[in-house]
């Protein structure tokens, strides 16, 4: 186990050795076990792959399909080509609603991260009960579903409400929160940090109890200072963990729906019209058009988050293994 | 050894195949006949619990009556409604029954998804309806749907003791806008606001409808859906009406809830409230207090002719659907039900606290001898004043009523002024006039 | 000597700063749970009234003792807890094996299927919500439990942080397993598998709160009384003419129970590090 200690203790963090390294120790593998790694790997995918194919591949093409007609359960869908595309392309309102999307994720994942990188740090100095109590605290607000959130954070933001009245003990005037066009898109992303951001930590959390605390203590001897420490160590170590947070979080608050579907029906003035929610409000009117027009919406929202998330990808490139 | 991996994937595999043993968990799919009978599955919108109650009633009371036809019952959330109705309609298995808004029929008919009920009821129980519902149900001359009740967008609910101590007379409700404007600054006093009405774009979008016929005698589109109108001068005093109120102060800047629930008024934040006629059953089952303190009255208009619209009159039907497979049988509930023994109905407009309204004669008279319904107060002015005068709501995409309600909305938070926001609302119906090629495409009666 | 006399102040200096900390930071995150907990005593339209007040005129048990007699939410609490454990024993078992199959494995068209895999995580619900639903009935599995938990098992979300997680692994530990000649099977269940404890958790509590909260899916597929699940029975309190806030907030706040419990049970394994050069 000698082999192990030396490469956990000795090896320099962030620059990291490459997957070369490892592809170098299956030289000495034969071709044969190459092809035994596709069998094993397809094996291990299969499932994911099956499942996926049937709930979510198949109808995804069935809906691209759709969404040349005009659909029509009763007499019959009507080819129209990309008549819907041409139309949502040249909405403003769509293009409205992925400015509010983008906006709102602008706002909730980079302070959720950070705000998670405090905490998980600030958790790691606590004593075993209290980390234990805090790590239940921060995970808390997760248990309740979006929807009870949206109701709790309405009652919080009326004009008599928490909110205004803390505002009232520093001597500021109420806010009329979820009815003015320039807060109520920052207001909606609070209720949407404050549940995403226990989970955040907690895997923040986890990622860095991975870190070994001998590479602090080197550092430290070595005079490096509390940033120093965070920017060289920390961070590029986190780099896969952050990357995750990073594209999940962006992907998950640009489909948010629930929090401006309670607290402001996509309002004031369609300050926090977010995609779904346009496309939901599309989709509930009764006639073809609308429904046929709200699927291809839907597909066209699914290529801009595609798109954006490979630009991410390629950013944060770190899909390459590290070693401890 | 090769032990590790078979007992993981042997694990793995065996929670998959009891889950898949769990497909035998539940009743698997709807079956159309049941025992003998045939089965008719009915939606119904979830409304308020004494209409679930209701219904519920109702329905085991046909099942038992005879013995060739089960309804199956089924009662959706408001908020999953459309999905769930599309789901089905997609998967080949929608609701042979449905609760249908009088709005969403022209639609529907234009899909093909409703049938045509003539050939399915007697014409006894069509000649029964009202004059004034007869259009909502009519499209090219068939009938397609069969109305249960009417209920006025728009009535303006005040409290009687609040009016007073403000020196005002309360058997002399506002007229006219202006009136109310000043009345809403009278009864606004310390944490009470005088008035509360929507504010938020699709309330708006719906709830202004009345008070859009009353401003300009039309809705903001052309009769015959050609192109919009919204930038008619008329609307802008519609917007500064509701400019004027949300700027006054005088109204809560924040709604809790929306247009739909009377819950402010209830619990005192407000001493007057636009509402439905609906709010009357919420107060006399929610905030029985509130009811002895208060009066109803049409919604003023905008130049104090009483004749004028200021409510549409919103409401519920049922509807068969055109690839139902039980037609015959599931006309066959909807008009036991509906276009029967009026006591059925009538029973219902009582469990209602008479907040809906009738839409049949025969209804009317069972309802003329119920000494509960005579003497209610909301009842008389309600059905006297505000029913006969209400309009049917458009039949066009809620694209166009929303690009009108988010234009009021602009205008009463500042966002825009009154005209630019008539210029934008009149350029997005256009768009959506276009779009849809609506041009042509209005309803007939 | 003065060194001697300083450390005892510091350390309490640091502890109590750090109490200080954990007792604001708890606070504000648990406030608004506090609020629906108590709001769940008001009375029914107690809990909207202006001004805000968070504790009510009278503490009444009735919403809580009512929900908590209520078959059906016995019921609907049962059956979402055997169908969430299910689902999240399921969900482990396909995303790890995924997670660690891109991790580490290489193999033909890997990154063809590695797209594949996280592609449905962009995918707007509204966009196969209706297409699903058809491929569901098709398949006859309406009104089961199967319908609850089988189309989500396969997360890309899960499976990503998996992902993440397993390439932060030293590779050193592998080649060795290797020159010893054992298959990635085992290696993934003797060297992964028991290191994964922290990111079970935070991927089970994450798979056990989708299965627990959802609401639009189970609404489209379920219409048996018997499977109803949490949501839709607290549902029931909402309707655009007037919930019932104090049973709403009393059933979330009881609904919320047993995952605080799991919660709590489940945190200890995110701890410090077992691994890496723990290993034996």
């Amino acid at each position: 186990m000698a082999l192990l200690e030396s490469s956990a203790i000795d090896a320099p963090p962030a620059a990291g050795r490459q997957r070369g390294s490892g592809k170098g120790g299956t030289g000495r593998r034969a071709v044969g076990a190459r092809r035994q790694d596709n069998i094993t790997a397809y094996l291990m995918i299969a499932p994911m792959v099956i499942l996926l194919g049937i709930f979510v591949m198949w109808p995804l093409a069935y809906s691209g399909y759709l969404s040349f007609f005009k659909i029509n359960y009763y007499t019959g869908s009507k080819f129209v080509g990309l008549q819907f595309y041409h139309d949502v392309l040249t909405s403003d309102e769509f293009w409205h609603s992925l400015w509010i999307g983008f906006y709102y994720a602008l706002l909730v994942v980079p302070i959720g991260i950070i705000l998670a990188l405090l905490l998980a740090s600030f958790i790691k100095t606590l004593s075993k009960r209290v980390a234990a109590f805090m790590k239940v605290t921060v995970y808390l607000p997760a248990v309740v579903s979006t929807v009870i959130a949206s109701v709790l954070f309405t009652f919080m933001y009326q004009d008599d409400g928490v909110v205004n009245w803390f505002l009232s003990l520093i001597n500021l005037a109420p806010v009329a929160w979820l009815n003015d066009p320039q807060w109520a898109l920052p207001a909606i992303a609070v209720p949407g940090i404050w549940l995403g951001f226990g989970i955040t930590t907690l895997i923040v959390l986890a990622a860095m109890l991975d870190i070994p605390d001998s590479y602090y203590e080197s550092a430290m001897l070595d005079g490096a200072n509390f940033r120093q420490r965070l920017f060289r160590i920390t961070i590029p170590l986190l780099r896969n963990v952050l990357l995750y947070l990073i594209v999940t979080g962006f992907a998950l608050a640009v489909q948010m729906i629930d929090l401006p579907l309670i607290m402001t029906g996509g309002g004031p003035v369609d300050a926090t019209t977010t995609p779904n929610y346009y496309i939901f409000s599309q989709f509930r009117s009764p006639d073809p058009y609308s429904r046929s027009y709200a699927l291809t919406a839907s597909l066209l929202l699914f290529v801009v988050l595609g798109l954006v998330s490979i630009a991410m990808f390629r950013l944060i490139r770190s899909d390459k293994a590290v070693d401890g | 050894m090769p032990k590790r991996r078979s007992t993981f994937a042997l694990v793995a595999s065996a929670l998959f195949a009891a889950s898949l043993a769990l497909t035998a968990c539940g009743s698997g799919g709807t079956a159309k006949t049941q025992g003998g009978k045939t089965v008719v599955t009915f939606w119904q919108q979830k409304f308020e619990d004494y209409q679930q109650a209701w219904f519920k009633k109702e329905v085991d009371a046909f099942n038992a009556s005879q013995d060739k036809v089960k309804v199956d019952y089924q009662v959706i959330p408001a908020d999953t409604w459309a999905q769930k109705l599309q789901a089905a309609q997609a998967a080949g298995n929608a609701p042979d029954v449905q609760t249908t808004n009088y709005g969403n029929i022209a639609a529907a008919v234009a899909g093909g998804e409703i049938a045509d009920l003539d050939s399915l009821m007697p014409a006894s129980a069509f000649a029964d309806i009202k004059d004034n519902v007869k259009s909502f149900v009519t499209i090219g001359g068939k009938h397609y749907a069969y109305p249960m009740l009417v209920e006025p967008s728009t009535v303006l609910y005040y409290r009687k003791d609040l009016v007073q101590a403000a020196g005002l007379d309360p058997n002399s409700p506002p007229k006219t806008w202006a009136d109310l404007l000043t009345w809403a600054g009278k009864l606004t006093s310390g944490k009470v606001k005088g008035m509360t009405i929507a504010s938020v774009g699709p309330d708006l979008g719906w709830s202004s409808w009345g008070l859009q016929y009353n401003a300009c005698g039309h809705l903001p589109v052309a009769d015959d859906w050609s192109k919009s109108v919204a930038t008619d001068p008329c609307y802008a005093q519609l917007l500064n009406f509701y400019k004027s109120l949300y700027q006054s102060g005088d109204m809560p800047k924040t709604p809790k809830v929306g247009y739909a629930d009377g819950s402010p008024y209830g619990n005192g934040e407000v001493a007057m409230m636009a509402g439905g006629s609906w709010v009357v059953g919420q107060l006399k089952a929610s905030f029985p207090a509130m009811i002895a303190k208060t009066a109803v009255a049409p919604f003023p208009s905008i130049d104090g002719d009483p004749t004028k619209t200021t409510a549409t009159l919103g409401g519920w039907t049922l509807t068969v659907d055109a690839k139902s497979k039980a037609k015959q049988q599931a006309a066959q509930f909807v008009n036991w039900l509906l276009a029967g023994d009026p006591a059925i109905m009538a029973d219902f407009f009582k469990a209602s606290g008479f907040s809906k309204y009738t839409v049949r004669s025969s209804v009317d008279q069972a309802l003329a001898s119920n000494p509960d319904a005579t003497s209610d107060p909301f009842m008389k002015i309600i059905s006297s004043q505000v029913v006969p005068y209400g309009k049917a709501e458009p039949a066009y995409p809620w694209d166009i009523a929303l690009a009108f309600g988010t234009a009021i909305e602009a205008a009463m938070k500042g966002n825009l002024s009154v005209d630019a926001a008539l210029k934008k609302a009149d350029g997005q119906i256009n768009d959506v006039i276009k779009k849809q090629s609506l041009a042509g495409t209005q309803p007939t009666h | 000597m003065t060194r001697k006399a300083n450390p005892v102040p510091t350390r309490i200096l640091r502890k109590s700063a750090s109490g200080i900390l954990v007792v604001l930071i708890s606070l504000s995150i648990l406030f608004p749970l506090a609020w629906m907990a108590i709001a769940g005593f008001k009375g029914r339209t107690e809990v909207l009234r202006s001004p805000f007040q968070f504790f009510p005129d009278m503490w009444r048990w009735s919403n809580y003792t009512s929900i908590a007699k209520d078959h059906e939410f016995l019921r609907a609490m049962i059956v979402t807890f055997v169908g969430a454990l299910i689902f999240t024993a399921l969900s482990l078992a396909v995303n790890s094996m995924a997670a660690y199959a891109f991790a580490r494995l290489e193999f033909r068209g890997k990154r063809f299927w590695w797209v594949y895999c996280i592609l449905p995580m962009f995918i707007p619900m509204m966009a196969i919500l209706i297409t699903s639903f058809v491929v569901v009935s098709k398949l006859g599995m309406l009104n089961t439990l199967a319908v609850l938990i089988i189309p989500g098992v396969a997360s890309a979300i899960q499976m990503f942080f998996l992902r993440q997680y397993y390439l932060n692994f030293p590779v050193a530990v592998e080649e060795a397993a290797l020159i010893d000649g054992a298959s990635r099977w085992q290696i993934f269940a003797r060297v992964f598998l028991p290191q994964s404890a922290a990111p079970f958790v935070v991927v089970g509590l994450g798979s056990y709160l989708a299965y627990w909260n959802a609401y639009v899916w189970p609404i489209l597929v379920v219409t048996d009384p018997k499977l109803t699940q949490i949501m839709q029975f607290l549902g029931n309190f909402r309707s655009d003419r007037g919930n019932d806030w104090g049973m709403l907030m009393a059933g979330s706040t009881l609904a919320a129970i047993p995952t605080i419990i799991l919660l709590l049970i489940f945190q200890r394994f995110i701890v410090n590090g077992v691994r890496i050069s723990g290993m034996k």
